[in-house]
């Protein structure tokens, strides 16, 4: 669709002629192709997010507030999106008004001793974390990395990472926001009302934060945000990280207070045993289960190559001959990465002589290959800035995550292998890449302090080719079907189809019915419906915000 | 009234409803110019059905309904009904503790449990949970996190809401939800050992619901139970006092102390705070703060089940240092007062009478957030307006509690006077009105806006109680949950 003349003219009168397109190559550069990485959909053959009506690009909260009202003016449908992670961020309903965020790049305010930034939406983590260490801070950088939106992580997904257990996910540390509700008007939460300072997002009373996310934000479909602040937590590192090496192979040597380990153990239940002693005694900065996403088979491979700048992906099989490489392989399958950080000489010396005490209790060790200075200190960048987020992609220029276990340690520690060997048998097929079967990665502690775990079995295929974009949609098929059948729930390869469907448009309403009353508790949905009624009553945004009407 | 009776006794048995009970006079402690209505019947529920049954019956009837958890003295005046006909859910029945989850440090409780109840119970299990500073004892765990009472220890709180975890929600429609994971909530044994457990405070799904009932006074719904991350227990503990003369000195080495999450326990007291909480009789506090510094830092270190003896040493040390840096000093014994003294004080709920009670029998708070760089501006304003109003400065307790981790500060002053004084309790009540303006002119945050306060903070944050209204719209269409609080 095109805009009627007199629609556009209005929104240009906003933003500015230069900040406004209908252009088709513009809209074109603004939708997303399903068969890359759709994010926990499926990947699907050819398919793209549906083309906008046009796009946008706001300077500040006002012009957002200006936007939004001409949308309820005219009827639109809008979704803003900030560094555009995965098909959730495009549009899921034809003619809406793509907003991108990107000029609203500012770090506000940095505040030292109470440890929080506020800042707008194009503010991503390594531009944060950058200034935030050169006063002593850093910030929590979720999953989807370093070049990801704060502030869209923050406040409409989930915003999760493998520093959640020092320094808090994005749920904990998200603190007062500023959101340009659907209907226009604007909401700030918490003390910034009262005071003029953002150090606190619930209330006064009941918070209405929670209107604005829950475990999972709202994914673009209610309103806008355009600001919020975010607790930081302490660097006791240099200003600047001193980054050397030579492509790929960066990495970054640090205070004798910092450490990289790679610990694995005999048995699923020994890596959840020390998961517990490791939340229970409060050691640890960064934990995360991150080099298996190569798969249980490849990651050391993997890793030897990403940090000798003389090999390249095509060294793989020689690599993998290598007795040497397979011994280490071997011994570390059930691993993780754990990141100790010393605020003081003391303070590192007792964590590591914990850590030392917790291995000798779970029988577990020290992948001693992966302290070697070049790998140890390519660890130490690559999970403090998770910069490498193309190593996602890098088997074959595809993926998506399947299983997604989600709750106490036990839990998936008690399903993993099942799941992993699952599938193995899939891998033989030859539409997804062949790793080992458990490609599981994910924090060791879901929240801050820990107490939860996530396992996402990462699925990588080539998007260029119909016969492994399709191959690996039927096994994520298959991973439902398993899923349903041993009671785990749908796994995190559909968690999304609920919103959008193989065409790339919102899911019909009674498959999004069918779904939602299969839930666990459907008046979840209902509510949601009920919350989208009040505050979104042209209902302007799409379905990623999901919503069952009363029987 | 016989037949309102009636269906009451039909919900929850003749012994379950009271007639015309008697408003305990702690609650008259709570000096806000607003009307306070007598109840007219307080009723008992045993179970979730019956709650929802009283729920449901509340919004046939519409019948205002006030729950009720812990028992006395009442400070604030949340459980005292505004409304006429109001009927009292006394939820002090509902006491048991579900379950005890060692493995995942989870406590799964009702209502009435008491921090008292709890604490011995997770001892047992090699848990405890972090606390407020000196609760009452019967004070009512889940109703002491629903209201965000700050916890002593500001580093296991990821989150302001933190250690409250899942919920099961009663809702003021009488739709019962159940919210973070709480639909994991663990009714076979099988289920724990599986790790289906209700671990997570947030969500389920895009709305955060236990945030609806959080600092609600009952507004919005009936928690019936909740889970509570707890901490691990540990025999080794020590505590140290880290005085000074002016509370500017204690500010920048209490936030690096945050900063790098050093101590358990840690908060500031004034002279007189300190004397409150240690002081077993009004001569005791008043000998105790004419002899104790002026400002402390009290900061706790907990070994842990590993290596406790050393991560004690190490951060014993390096507290040390960084209070030599600020040049002060740690210190295990200021003025004849033993940090092991106070350290068996604030490990167990307060001694009777209630701590802030006991200097005069009666005590009014005035307490907000803000962060820690600003309180002593607040310490001003709060002596100023203490001058002009006569009212003596040297009984001004003071109590500085940092949360979230640091980035903010529970700033909480403790004005006990004779209730019995007609003439002092007015002049408090005008001290009590004009000092929570001026503070909240100065850009003090009532994030609890309890009373009176309410208006003040309401009225210039029109969007949050736009939004509010709307949410209590949805969730108690009826306005039968305690109605006159809050903005409702």
């Amino acid at each position: 669709m095109t805009l009627p003349k007199h629609v556009y003219q209005a929104f240009e009168d906003v933003v500015g002629a230069v900040n406004i397109s209908d252009d088709p190559a513009v809209l074109d550069s603004y939708r997303y192709s399903l068969a890359h990485t759709a994010i926990h959909l499926g990947p699907f053959y050819n398919t793209y997010t549906p083309r906008g009506a046009a796009v946008l690009l706001p300077g500040s909260a006002k012009e957002v507030q200006a936007i939004v009202k001409l949308c309820n003016k005219y009827r639109i449908k809008f979704k803003a999106s900030s560094t555009f992670w995965s098909a959730q961020g495009y549009p899921s309903e034809e003619d809406t008004i793509q907003l991108d965020m990107r000029r609203m790049d500012r770090i506000l305010e940095l505040d030292e001793k109470n440890m929080f930034a506020v800042v707008e939406p194009g503010v991503i983590g390594a531009t944060l974390q950058a200034e935030a260490m050169k006063v002593g801070l850093n910030t929590h950088i979720p999953g989807s990395g370093c070049s990801c939106s704060v502030l869209a992580s923050a406040t409409s997904y989930f915003g999760s990472g493998p520093s959640n257990l020092y320094g808090g996910c994005y749920y904990d540390n998200l603190l007062g926001l500023e959101w340009v509700m659907p209907t226009g008007e604007i909401l700030r939460t918490g003390s910034v009302n009262s005071t003029g300072s953002w150090f606190c997002g619930e209330g006064p009373g009941p918070s209405m934060k929670g209107v604005a996310r829950g475990f999972l934000g709202a994914k673009g479909s209610m309103g806008v945000f355009t600001k919020c602040a975010i607790k930081l937590f302490a660097w006791p590192g240099p200003k600047t990280l001193p980054v050397e090496g030579v492509i790929p192979a960066y990495k970054v040597s640090l205070p004798e207070t910092f450490r990289a380990y790679t610990l694995a153990f005999p048995s699923w239940k020994a890596w959840a045993d020390a998961a517990h002693l490791i939340w229970d005694t409060g050691i640890g900065y960064l934990a995360h289960r991150q080099f298996n996403m190569f798969g249980r088979d490849l990651k050391f491979a993997m890793v030897k190559i990403l940090t000798d700048p003389t090999k390249t992906l095509g060294d793989l099989e020689e690599v993998l001959a290598d007795p040497e490489v397979q011994r280490i392989t071997k011994q570390s399958e059930r691993d993780f990465q754990i990141i100790l950080v010393g605020m003081t000489a003391r303070d590192i010396a007792w964590q590591d002589a914990a850590l030392d005490e917790i291995l000798n209790r779970t029988d577990g060790w020290k992948v001693e290959a992966m302290n070697v200075p070049e790998i140890h200190d390519w660890v130490l960048l690559y999970l403090i800035r998770l910069g490498h987020k193309n190593l996602n992609l890098v088997f074959s220029g595809g993926y998506d995550g399947a299983f997604g276990l989600l709750g106490a340690m036990d839990y998936g520690a008690a399903h993993a292998e099942e799941a992993a060997q699952f599938k193995k048998t899939w891998e033989k097929r030859g539409a997804i890449v062949d790793a080992g079967g458990d490609c599981m990665m994910g924090p060791i502690g879901g929240q801050g302090g820990g107490g939860t775990g996530l396992w996402e079995n990462f699925t990588c295929f080539d998007p260029h080719d119909r016969e492994s974009v399709e191959g690996t949609l039927e096994f994520f098929d298959a991973c439902t079907k398993l899923g349903l059948e041993k009671g785990w729930g749908v796994g995190m390869e559909k968690w999304n189809s609920v919103a959008r469907g193989s065409d790339g448009r919102t899911t019909p309403k009674a498959e999004r019915d069918r779904m939602h009353l299969s839930a666990p508790q459907p008046s979840v949905f209902r509510y949601q419906h009920k919350i989208r009624e009040a505050f979104n009553p042209n209902d302007l945004g799409d379905a990623y915000y999901e919503t069952l009407e009363d029987e | 009234m016989q037949e309102k009776k009636a269906q009451l006794i039909a919900i929850v048995g003749a012994a379950g409803v009271v007639d015309d009970p008697q408003v305990d006079e702690s609650f008259l402690l709570d000096h806000e110019a607003r009307l306070s209505m007598e109840p007219h019947f307080l009723v008992r529920p045993g179970n979730v059905e019956e709650v929802q049954e009283i729920v449901q019956w509340a919004n046939q009837t519409l019948t205002p309904l006030v729950p009720v958890s812990s028992g006395g003295p009442h400070l604030r005046g949340d459980s005292l009904p505004t409304a006429p006909e109001s009927v009292l859910v006394d939820l002090s029945g509902m006491k048991q503790i579900l379950k005890i989850d060692r493995r995942n440090r989870l406590a799964l409780i009702q209502p009435g449990v008491t921090y008292s109840q709890l604490q011995p119970e997770l001892q047992k299990e090699g848990l405890r949970v972090v606390t407020p500073l000196l609760p009452r004892a019967n004070k009512s765990v889940i109703a002491s996190l629903l209201e965000r009472e700050p916890v002593m220890s500001p580093k296991y709180q990821w989150n302001l809401l933190e250690p409250l975890r899942s919920l099961e929600i009663v809702w003021g429609n009488g739709d019962k939800l159940y919210s973070g994971s709480g639909v994991f909530r663990g009714e076979k044994e099988e289920d724990w050992q599986k790790g289906m457990v209700p671990l997570l405070g947030s969500g389920p799904g895009q709305l955060d619901f236990y945030k609806f009932v959080s600092a609600a006074r009952g507004s919005m719904g009936i928690v019936t139970w909740a889970s509570v991350k707890c901490e691990v227990y540990s025999e080794s503990r020590k505590l140290f006092f880290v005085p000074a003369e002016k509370l500017d000195d204690l500010i920048d080495f209490t936030y690096q102390l945050l900063k790098f999450r050093f101590g358990d326990e840690l908060f500031i007291l004034n002279n007189t705070g300190l004397a409150y909480v240690l002081g077993g009789t009004a001569e005791e506090i008043e000998s105790l703060k004419n002899v104790l510094p002026a400002w402390t830092v009290i900061v706790g270190i907990t070994g842990g089940q590993i290596l406790a003896r050393e991560k004690i040493s190490a951060q014993e040390n390096d507290i040390q240092d960084t209070a030599r840096q600020f040049e002060l000093k740690l210190m295990s014994e200021i003025r004849d007062c033993h940090s092991a003294e106070l350290l068996e004080i604030l490990l167990k709920p307060s001694r009777e009478p209630y701590w802030k009670l006991r200097y005069k029998g009666g005590a009014q708070e005035i307490f907000f957030l803000t962060t820690l760089d600003r309180t002593p501006g607040y310490v001003d304003t709060m002596f100023t307006a203490a001058s002009r109003h006569q009212y003596p400065a040297e009984d001004i307790g003071i109590y500085l509690q940092p949360v979230h981790q640091g980035t903010g500060c529970h700033c909480e002053f403790i004005l006990p006077f004779r209730r019995a004084n007609g003439h002092e309790s007015g002049r408090l009540q005008d001290l009590f009105s004009n000092a929570a303006l001026s503070l909240f002119r100065q850009g003090a945050y009532f994030s609890r806006p309890y009373g009176t306060w309410a208006d003040m903070v309401y009225n210039a944050d029109a969007g949050t109680l736009m939004a509010m209204q709307k949410v209590k719209d949805i969730f108690d269409p009826n306005h039968v949950m305690n109605p006159g609080k809050l903005c409702f």
